[in-house]
């Protein structure tokens, strides 16, 4: 317990550029994340509309698809496409990558971290989305439709919008699980904040100062902490006020963790 | 959404991204060649050519490791990577006449980086093997690693037949995954992505043994003195530029570069500069070829 | 196709060791979680203040960390501070202590589900608080929330792949995957068959949810 706390093990913290260097990357994390959960949220409409689709063929392919992705573990996916995603692919990232982007994202890599992190969250999202819709009362659809609104614009203007706001908390809640996952991209050679965390622990070499494995992580972990819990204060905040305001009842969407409902008391 | 939780994570958001912005302000950048032209006293190829092309893109990209000093290492105090490996690709860029761009490789990626050009040159501790000249073509060695185990100070690991039911650690992809398992068959084999990871393995006790290149064994002596070399050679290991298989020109262009690092000082210099002041052991450029490393001793 | 149905015939041994080694990660972990789970969940829901508190910090803790950053800090950084926990232990216990957060979660809104009035009665009828949560409480809360358990138990089996690639080292499915992948360079064939791995495991832990289900599961 002493050695947790002891002051001299602290002491790399404020040598030399490790806290800059360790922030840095958490940066490349969350920046990651957003990027990520940007063309998640697309690919992932597109995923759920598919699979709500009235064309039994294209509703049964999205559904295979969303299974299969969202059943895989996102790790295994980063790993494969960052030896299998062909390499032209990766020269037109770092030919597009605009200069002022940090160091960590020049890499092709980060390409095919952010395909994996979108491949499988936009599978998540998809059945986020799709249980938000499907938690509408068919009262709201039949409606719609009496109304003399098509089905494209029933979606459009009546379903989507309702049904898409209730997944918002849910949505953050992803966040949350996405910030998370940007740490397994350290696997496959990003320098973000793991990697670094690590390159500090280890760089006895050239430092004078020992960094800690313990102490380090303990920091990183607590970067993460504090963000998340920011973020998971924020989702709550949201669901309480969509809750307010429309008297949905909390979804559940199966196979994700962060995904369990906040309990309640009753 | 309520109109104040939006706004509220919209300024987040944009918090979030001009904070990045700001950070990465600082970065020392090594611009990417765009079009930048090679320096004149630098041989001029043909730009259909792989080393044309390269030049005309102006950067070379190179695979080093980041974690294994003192061959390829990020120094977080001045966020490059320096090295033997690193110097020896400087020269080989300078020759070109374009700026070395160097990304981490790590063992098992390696050799697909070169079969899909994500590197142009690896150049990150890489034994010449047989299997590896089917997938790969080699330059010349230009280091001589010898294999060894690494153990603790006080361990009663003297050997390779000590290492029966003992945890030795080493890379995933490496070598020395299937000399461990042929020469000490009866050994724990702890594979892990890094020699970074190895070290942190055997400092916390987790493993008792680690095998690899002695220069990278001496790399982590270096960084902590309870730990020693001990048994005789378990391999020669010489070590050579990774090149994509068929690039003929690339090869001879990199030979020649080895060859005149190794007769004008430079490689002299460079060893003592990285490896001779810490282990006080002399060594000379080495002056096989790859049918020679490749032969069985 | 026949080349990718000899080459899990040529490394079979490999792929089910690492079947095997994932297995007994996900088991183990989902033991360690429902146990800890239990207990924080018990916390939770405990009339004493500070006691609510505590359960809120562990649950908040490790909700919110990756799961990385809790392998690196029970193995290596608990090593490094002399304790002597080995790869399994410490894959295992952080897998376990990470789930069991969110357990904890499901089992207080399970808990909840059963209502006040239970409680109240159980009490009234003179139970002790302990009693009343092991033999009133706790068993109903259990079958309420079996669906969230088994959406827990596919997260896990998800998660252990993210255990074979620390620095544990441990031999699992991904990780023999990627041993055969770099012996054999036949990348797409290796991950495949590591991919139908995991595939039978969440797709079995998926059926075995819904049997219990439809056993066990009050719905209200």
């Amino acid at each position: 317990m002493t050695y947790l706390f002891d002051p001299g093990n602290w002491e790399w913290l404020f040598t030399g550029n490790n806290a800059r260097f360790i922030l840095e990357g958490f940066l490349i994390n969350l920046e990651i994340a957003l990027i990520a959960m940007v063309f998640a949220l697309a690919v992932g409409l597109a995923l759920a509309l598919a699979r709500l689709s009235r064309n039994p063929v294209l509703s049964f392919v999205a559904g295979l698809w969303v299974d299969v992705f969202r059943n895989l573990p996102l790790i295994f996916l980063i790993l494969y496409l960052a030896l299998a995603l062909p390499t032209a692919w990766r020269d037109v990232w770092e030919e597009n990558v605009p200069d002022w982007a940090p160091e960590a994202f020049q890499s092709g890599f980060v390409f095919a971290a952010l395909v994996g992190l979108v491949l499988y969250n936009s599978a998540v999202l998809a059945e986020i989305m799709r249980a938000g819709i499907l938690s509408l009362p068919r009262g709201q659809s039949e409606a719609a439709r009496a109304l003399g609104l098509s089905y494209r614009q029933s979606m459009r203007h009546v379903i989507l919008p309702q049904g898409l706001r209730r997944m918002v908390p849910a949505t953050v809640s992803q966040l949350i699980t996405l910030n998370k996952d940007t740490t397994l991209v350290s696997i496959i050679a990003i320098t973000e904040v793991m990697r670094r965390g690590r390159i500090v622990t280890s760089s006895n070499f050239f430092a004078a100062v020992e960094a800690p494995v313990l102490h380090v992580f303990v920091f990183i972990g607590l970067l993460f902490v504090l963000v998340n819990y920011a973020l998971s204060r924020l989702s709550r905040r949201l669901e309480i006020g969509e809750r307010r305001r429309s008297g949905a009842a909390r979804m559940e969407v199966k196979g994700l963790e962060d995904q369990i409902p906040a309990a309640e008391p009753a | 959404m309520q109109g104040k939780s939006w706004r509220w994570l919209v300024a987040m958001l944009l918090a979030a991204v001009a904070l990045g912005a700001a950070a990465c302000g600082d970065d020392e950048e090594e611009p990417a060649g765009g079009g930048a032209a090679a320096t004149p006293e630098a041989e001029q190829f043909d730009p259909s050519t792989t080393l044309g092309k390269i030049q005309e893109k102006g950067e070379i990209t190179i695979g080093v490791k980041f974690d294994v000093p003192p061959f390829g290492f990020k120094n977080p105090q001045s966020n490059q990577v320096e090295g033997f490996d690193v110097d020896l690709g400087k020269a080989v860029a300078e020759k070109l006449g374009v700026k070395p761009k160097f990304i981490e490789a790590i063992s098992d990626n390696r050799i697909p980086f070169l079969g899909d050009g994500t590197a142009d040159l690896i150049l990150s501790t890489m034994t010449i093997n047989a299997e590896r000249v089917m997938e790969i073509d080699f330059s010349d060695p230009y280091y001589i690693a010898k294999g060894r185990i690494l153990t603790k100070t006080d361990s009663p690991i003297k050997g390779l037949a000590d290492l029966a039911g003992k945890r030795v650690c080493t890379a995933l992809g490496s070598t020395y995954e299937e000399t461990i398992r042929e020469q000490a068959p009866k050994a724990d084999l702890k594979l892990v992505d890094s020699y970074s990871e190895c070290l942190e393995l055997i400092q916390n006790g987790a493993v008792d043994a680690v095998s690899t290149d002695d220069v990278i064994l001496t790399g982590m002596i270096i960084q902590d003195d309870t730990l020693h070399l001990v048994g005789d050679e378990l391999t020669v290991e010489p070590y050579g530029a990774g090149i994509k298989k068929g690039e003929k020109q690339m090869v001879d262009f990199v030979n020649g570069v080895f060859d005149e690092y190794k007769q004008d000082g430079r490689w002299q210099k460079t060893y003592d500069k990285w490896v001779g002041q810490y282990t006080d052991q002399q060594q000379e450029p080495p002056t096989q070829t790859v049918k020679e490393a490749i032969a069985p001793s | 196709m026949p080349g990718l149905i000899s080459f899990l015939g040529d490394h079979f041994d490999a792929f089910a060791a690492g079947f095997w080694v994932t297995v007994r990660l996900v088991a183990g972990s989902f033991a360690i979680a429902m146990v800890v789970g239990t207990l924080i969940a018990a916390l939770r829901v405990a009339p004493v203040r500070w006691l609510q508190r505590l359960g809120a910090l562990y649950v908040e803790t490790f909700r919110n960390v990756p799961l990385l950053v809790l392998l690196f800090i029970s193995f290596a950084g608990l090593r490094r501070a002399g304790v002597d926990i080995n790869a399994w232990v410490a894959g295992m216990g952080s897998l376990g202590l990470y789930t069991g957060a969110y357990v904890a979660e499901a089992l207080r809104s399970g808990v909840f589900s059963v209502g006040k009035g239970q409680i109240e009665a159980s009490l009234s009828l003179g139970l002790s608080y302990r009693k009343t949560l092991r033999h009133v409480v706790l068993p109903q809360a259990f079958r309420t929330v079996i669906s969230p358990l088994g959406s827990l138990m596919i997260a896990m089996i998800k998660n252990s792949a993210i255990i074979g690639v620390s620095l544990l080292a441990l031999p699992d499915l991904l990780k023999q995957a990627r041993i055969v992948s770099s012996q054999t360079f036949r990348t797409d064939e290796a991950f495949f068959w590591a991919a139908v791995g995991y595939l039978v495991l969440t797709v079995a832990a998926t059926l075995l949810i819904r049997g219990l289900e439809r056993r066990y599961a009050i719905r209200r």
